[in-house]
């Protein structure tokens, strides 16, 4: 029988396996990157244990936002700031199972509460580490170091142990310590610069955490790389993965542009160097658009076509080049006749031409889209005490592997009782005075939920 | 392939393993030695997967038409030089791999591919959902006889669904899939994010996908089509789209654009030579905040305790201008470092010239300095992980058009040299080009 080196079976039927089984996952996680690696390696298969502390607020994880009232939670839903709410608006007596934010990641996911900045808490930690194949952190370096969770004493207890470290800026140059959310590592290497419009200020930008979904992947791949090394040679390794670099290849050419040419990219907007049309444009209702991107006349006549407009016969735009030198009035232009259609419509007709356009989609559109739902990528998920709702889906497909979420989002500590007693060795008497301590449980204290920011 | 010391992670205590001299006598410079990647792409979702598994360690050949491919026709270029070796987007996406370059049309060319594609444990394809099979050398004809090949289809909508066949780009996959609708101010049109962040990303996924299923295939079990949507790497995008997604499934409705600045001390605002965007009220250090802009006055004003939303706005106002007045007299770095020492999170806003000179980032030596024979030496985006074991090996420039064509098809793939010639006479295989010493 052939095994893979966790020991599972791979012969016949198991031979299309999900290839992360039999891989145990820590997690010290916060806030957005962090919790998506593990998401991610939780998709295909790896057992993820999510380590949360109870008596303690983490940024932008379960307790946050959503404890908030109805009221409160439909001001921000009509606001149209959503990260954060709870079915029907209602947070519940237990809001931190509730949370959009959390629920959005961590599927799959197991959770134990285990303060490890506690004496009690870092010995269950370390136990738990011996058991595990890999630990994601993406904690602030210096309270991570200062809870003792570093690869150096962490080795001492799993030498074959991956570590996969993810602070904003590094383990070491002059901003090691430096905070930030994703939003602020973006200012800081560029793209909250390139991505603002052409004539107005990056004030007008808003915050964008695209640095976080780009590491978020980026670990995944990094933590599997890692596992392959281990499997033929035994050997683990601490993998420093930074925010702001893991997103540098993003900005790739811009780089290149000023190290080889000296020029500083301007901000970008919706323009591009040598397509026009190129940009987004209204639709009819309420703050509905649609994105055209045409590169040649043959698309740009279809275009014309299409909205009925002769704007192919005007010397302006009768060529590229001369489209991308009129480019504002030629937008101009499109505006008027995009205007009236429905978002839908136009896509579909020009689409049927042969022109590259896509309707500008809100999370209401992605529910209803035709092609997502008969791709099946939306997923019903039950969660106890939370309800039946669909949930967004895997991030691609493998033919011969049928994968879908396997378990809903735990509710807190969910999993205590099985980690300390059968996977830590923890007998009864030990673990009920880790409850009675407060380390251990299902809730947060009422002193922390009235104090918590 | 299965070295001993599998078998002493799985069997043995992983508090106190067995020492095993093999491990150590084992060669391994890197992550992903001794895999072979065949990088069948020519736009920048597979292109940037295949570059991802080359810079760590993979053996990574490109096949490109024989004249280059539209990849080497995007700009920008060196010196604005519209030259097939100077796209700085295809010197960018390309470093670290070897180039081959073949008539795809041709019954030849094909036949090649399939060879190489014999030899390869991982083909990466982002060219549409039929364009290869079209030619011959789709998934149906490269697997045809083995379980252990891998191949990533990296297309728009995927390979299934009514719109299978749309045509897309990176602005309308932000913009269909993706958090393009809350990106800028609500009084204008929605704005996209930078570069082709959605293919960047795309690719990524298409690295972790293909990683995962190989090291399946190594340890026994089968290969796997990957059919990835760029589409759907954008509905499932960290960058408040999942979270958006599930508040509205939670509760019916979009997410919408904010703008910036709404919110009291928080962020983009200018400083004395260009933008920061610190996150000025925390309840942790709104009192040091106030200290900081030489306001510890507000301190005693019981408005400075309440939540952002019901302070009034005529205590916001006098916040506002006396953090401004602080901030017009001071640089966006000191303002960087005197935020962060009272513990606020923020950053400035960087362009590439800030970027490029930042002492942090040059200290940690993350760019990479490539000489390319036409177009020169320059410092390009370097690594993105340290990795203690297994440190990353220089990079090399990307490949000059047909200069791996010798290397690959006569030394590797075994072509007699006669017959190499003929087919590139034939126009099969694209001229050899040398390096210029």
């Amino acid at each position: 029988m052939t095994t893979n080196p966790r020991g599972l079976p791979l012969d016949g039927d198991n031979a299309h396996r999900l290839p992360l089984e039999g891989v145990r996952v820590a997690a010290v996680t916060v806030v957005w990157a962090g919790p998506h690696v593990t998401q991610l390696l939780a998709e295909w298969g790896a057992e993820v244990i999510r380590v949360e502390p109870m008596n303690r607020v983490q940024p932008y994880s379960r307790l946050s936002l959503q404890r908030q009232s109805p009221e409160v939670q439909l001001l921000s839903a009509k606001a149209g700031v959503t990260f954060s709410l709870t079915p029907d608006l209602d947070p519940g007596l237990d809001p931190w199972n509730r949370g959009s934010a959390f629920n959005a990641h961590a599927r799959n996911k197991r959770s134990m509460t285990c303060d490890i900045t506690s004496p009690e808490g870092h010995e269950a930690f370390l136990r738990l580490i011996a058991e595990c194949d890999v630990l994601v952190e993406n904690n602030v370096p210096e309270t991570i170091e200062r809870a003792h969770i570093t690869y150096e004493e962490l080795r001492a207890v799993n030498p074959n142990l991956i570590m996969l470290r993810m602070p904003a800026f590094g383990l070491d140059g002059p901003y090691k310590n430096f905070r930030g959310f994703g939003t602020h590592v973006e200012g800081m290497i560029g793209h909250h610069h390139l991505r603002s419009y052409e004539d107005l200020g990056p004030e007008y930008t808003g915050d964008a955490f695209t640095a976080d979904a780009i590491a978020g992947i980026l670990g995944a791949f990094a933590v599997t790389a890692a596992l392959r090394h281990r499997d033929r040679t035994g050997q683990g390794q601490q993998i420093e993965m930074p925010l702001a670099e893991a997103f540098l290849p993003v900005l790739g050419e811009w780089i290149l542009d000023y190290t080889y040419n000296g020029r500083v990219a301007p901000a970008q907007g919706n323009r591009h160097a040598t397509h026009a049309p190129h940009g987004i444009y209204p639709s009819s209702g309420d703050d509905q658009w649609i994105a055209i991107d045409v590169f040649n006349d043959e698309e740009f006549t279809a275009l014309n076509a299409v909205l009925k407009t002769t704007l192919h016969e005007d010397e302006r735009f009768a060529t590229n080049a001369a489209r991308l030198e009129h480019r504002r009035a030629l937008d101009v232009a499109i505006a008027e006749h995009t205007a009236p259609w429905d978002k839908f419509e136009l896509f579909h007709a020009l689409q049927a031409q042969g022109v590259i356009a896509g309707p500008v989609m809100d999370e209401l559109d992605a529910l209803a889209s035709a092609q997502l739902e008969a791709r099946g990528w939306f997923e019903e998920v039950t969660q106890p005490g939370v309800g039946t709702h669909r949930h967004p889906g895997i991030l691609f497909r493998m033919a011969g592997t049928p994968n879908y979420i396997r378990r809903p989002p735990p509710n807190l500590g969910q999993d205590n009782e099985d980690i300390y007693l059968n996977l830590l060795g923890y007998t009864r008497e030990e673990y009920e005075a880790l409850i009675a301590k407060g380390l251990v449980g299902t809730t947060y204290s009422d002193e922390l939920l009235r104090t918590a920011p | 392939m299965l070295s001993c010391c599998r078998w002493h992670i799985r069997d043995g205590n992983r508090r106190n393993p067995p020492a095993s001299p093999c491990c150590e006598e084992l060669p391994l410079a890197s992550l992903l030695d001794g895999i072979r990647v065949l990088d069948l792409s020519d736009w920048v979702a597979g292109s940037y997967c295949a570059r991802v598994l080359a810079d760590y360690g993979a053996t990574v050949t490109r096949i490109e038409e024989i004249d280059g491919g539209r990849l080497r026709r995007e700009g920008p270029f060196v010196g604005d030089d519209v030259h097939l070796e100077k796209s700085l987007l295809f010197l960018h996406l390309n470093a670290n791999k070897r180039g081959v370059t073949l008539d795809l049309e041709s019954a030849g060319g094909q036949d090649l591919v399939r060879r190489l594609a014999a030899q390869s444990d991982i083909v990466i394809d982002d060219r549409g959902p039929d364009a290869l099979d079209q030619l011959g050398i789709g998934w149906d004809a490269l697997s045809a006889g083995r379980d252990d090949l891998v191949m990533a289809s990296i297309t728009p909508f995927g390979l299934t669904g009514p719109w299978r066949n749309y045509r897309a780009s990176e602005l309308t996959l932000q913009a269909m899939g993706g958090p393009l609708h809350i990106n800028g101010t609500p009084d204008r049109e929605p704005v996209k994010s930078g570069g082709y962040v959605a293919h960047v990303h795309a690719g990524i996924g298409a690295a972790f996908s293909v990683m995962i299923a190989r090291l399946r295939v190594e340890a026994g079990g089968a290969g796997d089509r990957v059919d990835l949507a760029i589409y759907e790497t954008q509905s499932g995008f960290r960058d408040r789209r999942t979270p958006s997604l599930m508040g509205a499934a939670y509760a019916g409705y979009p997410a919408k654009r904010q703008g910036g600045g709404s919110i009291i001390a928080r962020g983009v605002r200018p400083a004395a030579d260009g933008y920061v965007n610190i996150l000025g009220h925390s309840p942790r250090y709104f009192g040091k905040f106030l200290t900081l802009i030489e306001r510890p006055d507000l301190n005693d004003r019981a408005e400075s305790k309440l939540p952002p939303p019901q302070m009034p706005q005529d205590f916001i106002d006098e916040v506002e201008a006396s953090y401004l007045t602080w901030l017009l007299q001071r640089t966006k770095q000191q303002v960087v470092m005197e935020t962060q020492a009272i513990g606020a999170l923020g950053g400035a806003v960087y362009d590439t010239g800030d970027l490029l000179t930042d002492p942090h980032y040059r200290s940690r030596g993350v760019w990479d300095t490539i000489d390319h024979p036409v177009a020169g030496p320059a410092e390009h985006a370097g690594r993105q992980l340290i990795l203690s074991e297994t440190p990353r090996a220089p990079v090399h420039h990307a490949p000059l058009l047909g200069q791996h064509n010798r290397t690959v098809l006569v030394d590797e793939l075994g072509l007699d040299p006669a017959d190499f010639e003929a087919l590139q006479g034939s126009g099969v295989i694209g001229a050899s080009t040398e390096v210029p010493a």
